[in-house]
């Protein structure tokens, strides 16, 4: 591998994208909004409960015992606060790795079609699996780098909105951890599969996006079911999940790969 | 003008002889005379052909201008030449190395100017200098120097740290000229480096393209539909018509091989009457004769013709004010091989017509 020329295309990809504001202003914006102001907001909805557990007893009583176990045995006032930064945000939270993965890999492969840049880099000296790695870390990297930092910025907000009503650090929870550590980064890659795919067709990165929309109603669709009960993700239900994500991840970045050519580029370019 | 096949320049059949020589046929060269060779190129995109069967060498330090109009194959040429795209059938070999085979280390060798330029335009022409010279194997600090260095020497200090959004055409093409040269490469591939400029930037990306293949001595490969540049800055050309190769070589070789003798322009003051006609056909060596506002054109069929053509006319009481040998220009040269790849005939067949730059000489 080329470490040297990888390491440039990456570096040249990230620049560019953090001069575009319509690229990168989503990439902090909803990061922003899901893991800092909307927990935020719940904590301090919580604390101005006064302690109060109505308002999540509802749902709690349709949670089989396992789930609702550990949220129903601790103190009213932390029920809230446990339910929602504890548990329902964390499918939620998997649009970030999705989202940041897929909009850098449409601009990564089909922006350069679209800024019509393609061409002048396949006459570079760089061969063909070390231009796809590059495009692919440089999508993935910085994913999982934003899921990441956003997860610590969402423990200190959560832990510390909630402080005064649960005097303890409840987040990360075990849900979290598999969350973080191994579906998130599945689901970065599966973002980044499905965008090589689909930028192979498309002329623009945003009709990239568009195509791969498709992609992120199911994971929001997964988040809603959580929401309202009606898909439970426990923690191993997080790890099969995860292993599906992964398991089709791979197999799309590998058949892209393998369609990954200049002779293939150069002919669409 | 549009002669089919070989004909002297007022379109008549020229005489054939035994010996044919194919336009596009190509003479031996030792292969380390050689800089780029190819046999039986061909590439297709779907069913339609885009290079066929392409057979050429350049030298090096040649410069060989591709030309030929939109669609005719010259960016699939430099595809193929540079290992970008795979050939279908046939080879090809640049520096001694196969462009698919050895396309990385070929790749090092080669610098091009796409026709888009394919600027990032979200970077500095720096940061976009600095980015090839990384994917080039440079280190980066030898990178900062070399960018430093070319974009002094391109004249682009002043706008080298802002970013290529708000660039000029023109200076977009430098700016991918010099990122072409950043690697000092041995074979330069130019695909139509002046379109979109106006002609003061083509002027001056032509003198360059001149300075950089003159002084420099690199194999130049320059596609172009602008017949301006292709004359001034090619040794040799490549006529290409839908993919196939129509002709190849030098502008006054082809002349020769499309036309016998030269045409000269006789300013005798006012039309030549019919008398006159008559008498400068009997002249020797004068083919065709035909009045003109200022006289009349004559085809002679040697230079050397014409200081007798001079006495004829003088001896005969006429006044002569000019006498104007006027050889085809590349322009007549390249519509005529249009012309013959749009209604095809039987090859040419040579004569033994001076070249065009014996009788201009």
């Amino acid at each position: 591998m080329n470490w040297p020329a990888i390491r440039a295309v990456i570096g040249k990809d990230l620049t560019a994208v953090r001069r575009s504001k319509a690229v990168f202003l989503p990439m902090l914006l909803v990061p922003t909004l899901l893991l800092v102001v909307l927990p935020l907001v719940i904590g301090l909805a919580a604390r101005a409960s006064g302690g109060s557990g109505a308002e999540v007893s509802g749902l709690l009583d349709r949670l089989p015992g396992g789930l609702a176990g550990p949220i129903t045995s601790r103190p009213p006032g932390e029920q809230m606060l446990l339910l929602v930064n504890g548990y329902l945000l964390a499918p939620l939270f998997l649009i970030v790795p999705l989202m940041v993965s897929a909009v850098l890999a449409a601009d990564a492969f089909a922006g350069e079609k679209e800024r019509r840049t393609l061409e002048s880099l396949l006459h570079l000296p760089m061969a063909d699996k070390d231009l796809f790695v590059a495009k692919l870390l440089g999508a993935f990297v910085p994913a999982l780098a934003i899921s990441w930092i956003g997860f610590i910025l969402f423990a200190i907000v959560s832990n510390g909105v909630a402080w005064p009503v649960m005097h303890r650090i409840f987040v990360p929870t075990q849900l979290w951890m598999v969350m973080i550590l191994w579906v998130a980064p599945a689901v970065a890659a599966l973002g980044l599969g499905v965008m090589v795919r689909v930028s192979a067709r498309a002329q623009t990165a945003q009709e990239a996006n568009q195509l791969g929309g498709a992609v992120i109603l199911p994971l929001i669709f997964l988040a809603m079911g959580q929401a309202t009960g009606l898909l439970l993700v426990d923690l191993w239900m997080a790890i099969a999940i995860g292993a599906g994500f992964w398991v089709i991840a791979l197999w799309l970045i590998a058949r892209g790969a393998r369609r990954f050519d200049r002779d293939s580029l150069a002919a669409m370019a | 003008m549009t002669p089919l096949g070989r004909c002297d320049r007022t379109g008549s059949p020229a005489q054939e002889s035994t010996t044919t020589t194919r336009l596009d046929e190509v003479p031996a060269v030792a292969s380390r005379d050689v800089a780029i060779t190819t046999e039986g190129l061909s590439r297709a995109f779907g069913d339609q052909p885009a290079l066929d069967d392409l057979t050429i060498e350049v030298r090096p330090g040649e410069v060989l201008a591709l030309l030929g109009p939109n669609g005719a194959g010259k960016t699939t040429t430099v595809r193929l030449l540079n290992g970008v795209l795979t050939p279908d059938t046939g080879q090809a070999r640049v520096l001694g190395l196969d462009p698919i085979a050895d396309g990385d280390a070929l790749r090092h060798r080669t610098g091009v100017l796409t026709e888009n330029a394919g600027l990032d335009d979200r970077l500095t022409a720096r940061e976009n200098l600095l980015f090839t010279a990384r994917v080039r194997g440079m280190s980066r600090g030898e990178a900062e120097r070399r960018v430093t260095t070319m974009i002094d020497r391109f004249a682009m200090g002043d706008r080298a740290d802002d970013q290529t959004l708000g660039f000029s055409t023109g200076q977009r093409k430098r700016l991918a000229l010099v990122r072409a040269l950043l690697h000092d490469p041995e074979v330069l591939y130019l695909d139509e480096p002046t379109s979109g400029l106006d002609p003061a930037a083509t002027r001056e990306v032509v003198a360059l393209i001149d300075r950089l293949a003159r002084e420099d001595g690199r194999t130049v490969v320059l596609c172009t539909h602008f017949l301006g540049e292709a004359g001034r800055l090619a040794d040799r050309m490549a006529v290409l018509h839908r993919g196939r190769l129509q002709a190849f070589g030098r502008p006054d070789d082809l002349a020769a091989e499309l036309w016998t003798g030269l045409e000269v322009e006789l300013d005798l003051g006012r039309r030549a009457a019919a008398s006159l006609l008559d008498l400068l056909g009997s002249v020797p060596g004068v083919g065709a004769v035909a009045p003109s506002d200022e006289g009349a054109v004559v085809t002679i069929d040697d230079r050397a013709r014409v200081p007798g053509l001079n006495r004829a006319l003088v001896a005969a009481g006429v006044d002569v004010f000019a006498t104007r040998p006027r050889p085809p220009t590349l322009e007549d040269v390249y519509f005529a091989i249009e012309a013959r790849a749009a209604a095809p005939t039987p090859l040419p067949t040579a004569t033994a017509a001076p070249a065009i730059d014996e009788v201009d000489a």
